[in-house]
């Protein structure tokens, strides 16, 4: 083969490198629209993410622990079912549907927040 | 060019190629170097963690995130040993041991904590009583079974209940409970007053931007990587029935907000529901048409937390007219699902409909 000084091969490397570099940075910024990630804490520390864009039917999620906290995930949304907690605060909280949404049940130290997705607001109030 | 390589020797061509890798190598380098730099300056982390009593909350933005949210959790938690009645040896649980004898050494930030509440108590003409611990041990929230106190037992230890007996000397700093039984409960500035340890904390740490939120008091810090507000939802009173968490969005460039509602902490006894924010002068709690006041402040976590219970134990009229008498804005909300924001109020929005803005 005739010397050349970029032969078809490199530019095969090229494309495939750059092809490679595009499909990494597209996955990094985007996120499947619309779906949140449920990150579900004990005290403090992370112990399961749910993927609520993944989710086709309710599914409960039995946390156990000293209050016997369960959880119900559905599709897009998630809740505090039950809890032996004296106030039920967590139960009362209502359904989280969206990003920064977070609920908690304080005795059991159990905090279920939303990530990802189109980002909510910064923090809540009240 | 392909005529100029040719004139190259084979070595020549090879040391070409070679600088040419080279360069190349340097320039990937360089870029990935600029792009790393870039996204750490908009590098996010989120974080949870347990203070004061609540879930807090934080979103730091900038390099070394965890060090910095690590160093404000730590604030609010060293915040907690000093002003809660609960924490052994604390300042206010020392003070709570000496009532009616001793003077207490006390920190500066328990006694201007002190003081700060002493103000809006006179103001608030006694509704709001940091002295108020005598009452609010009477409502315990948390036993498993709820019984509410009698009148009895209430006009028993009403009289235990002033502010005026709580005696602060911010020079020395020491702080002191006139008459034995009497008992200081910070409960209600404990939250916002951790806010103002956090953004102390995130300028001392050195990141760009952040937000705190310990319980739902929330305070900022910095502008965020992009430009924007920040946005701060208003939670709805009525969410459980509802099914909708949020009933309005606040923006604000800087500042403290804090909420006070009879909906966050409720028990029921014999078919009746009782809340958690006591009017330090019936011993009850207060039922005034409202559900839940919102306050802003430009400069005090701790003052828009203390100014949301006394705003919410006034009631309308009176609770807007103390928010004036210190430069803070509010919201509002009243059983009937009418909305009242005050003039100054940074730019809020109502986004839920089953709600009326008033006024």
């Amino acid at each position: 083969m005739e010397r050349r000084l970029i032969r078809p091969a490199d530019l095969v490397l090229v494309l495939a490198a750059a092809a490679l570099a595009a499909g990494l940075l597209l996955r990094q910024n985007s996120q499947s629209p619309g779906s949140c990630v449920a990150v579900i804490e004990k005290n403090g520390a992370e112990v399961m993410r749910v993927d609520l864009g993944r989710i086709t039917e309710p599914e409960e999620i039995d946390l156990g622990g000293a209050y016997r906290v369960v959880l119900l995930a559905e599709p897009g949304q998630i809740s505090f079912l039950s809890s032996d907690c004296p106030d039920q605060t967590c139960v009362r909280s209502g359904r989280l549907t969206k990003a920064g949404q977070a609920a908690v049940c304080l005795p059991a130290r159990v905090s279920v927040r939303l990530e990802g997705g189109s980002p909510g607001a910064d923090a809540m109030t009240g | 060019m392909r005529s100029f390589i040719r004139k190259l020797t084979l070595r020549q061509q090879k040391r070409l190629s070679l600088i040419l890798a080279v360069v190349l190598a340097v320039l990937l380098l360089a870029i990935v170097l600029v792009w790393s730099r870039i996204s750490e300056r908009n590098s996010r982390l989120e974080t949870t963690g347990y203070a004061m009593g609540s879930l807090m909350q934080q979103t730091v933005y900038g390099p070394n995130g965890q060090e910095a949210s690590d160093a404000a959790l730590q604030a609010v938690t060293e915040l907690e040993n000093l002003i809660s009645w609960r924490v052994e040896d604390s300042d206010v649980a020392r003070m709570n041991d000496e009532a009616g004898s001793e003077w207490i050494t006390v920190d500066e930030k328990t006694s201007s904590l002190l003081a700060l509440c002493l103000d809006v108590a006179e103001k608030s003409g006694g509704v709001f009583d940091p002295t108020v611990l005598p009452i609010s041990k009477l409502w315990n929230f948390d036993e498993d079974v709820f019984t509410p106190p009698t009148q009895e037992t209430i006009d028993e230890f009403l009289p235990y209940v002033n502010y005026e007996d709580l005696r602060v000397k911010e020079e020395e700093p020491s702080a002191s409970l006139k008459y034995h039984y009497m008992g200081v409960d910070l409960g209600s500035a404990g939250k916002g007053a951790g806010c103002d340890e956090a953004v102390a904390s995130y300028a001392a740490s050195g990141v760009s931007a952040a937000i705190a939120a310990v319980g739902g008091s929330v305070g900022v810090y910095g502008t965020k990587p992009d430009g924007t507000l920040w946005s701060i939802t208003v939670r709805n009173p009525y969410s459980a029935g509802d099914g909708e968490e949020i009933l309005g969005v606040m923006e604000i460039a800087e500042g403290f907000v804090s909420t006070s509602g009879s909906y966050e902490k409720t028990r029921e006894a014999d078919g009746v529901t009782y809340h958690h924010l006591i009017n330090a002068d019936t011993g009850w709690p207060e039922n005034n048409g409202l559900v839940s006041v919102t306050v802003y402040s430009k400069d005090s976590g701790a003052l828009s937390d203390v100014l949301a219970t006394a705003a919410f134990l006034l009631g309308l009229e009176d609770g807007q007219a103390l928010l004036e008498a210190y430069g803070a804005e509010g919201i509002f909300i009243t059983e009937g699902r009418a909305v009242i924001v005050t003039d100054g109020f940074p730019s809020f929005s109502l986004t839920l409909d089953s709600f009326e803005l008033a006024g």
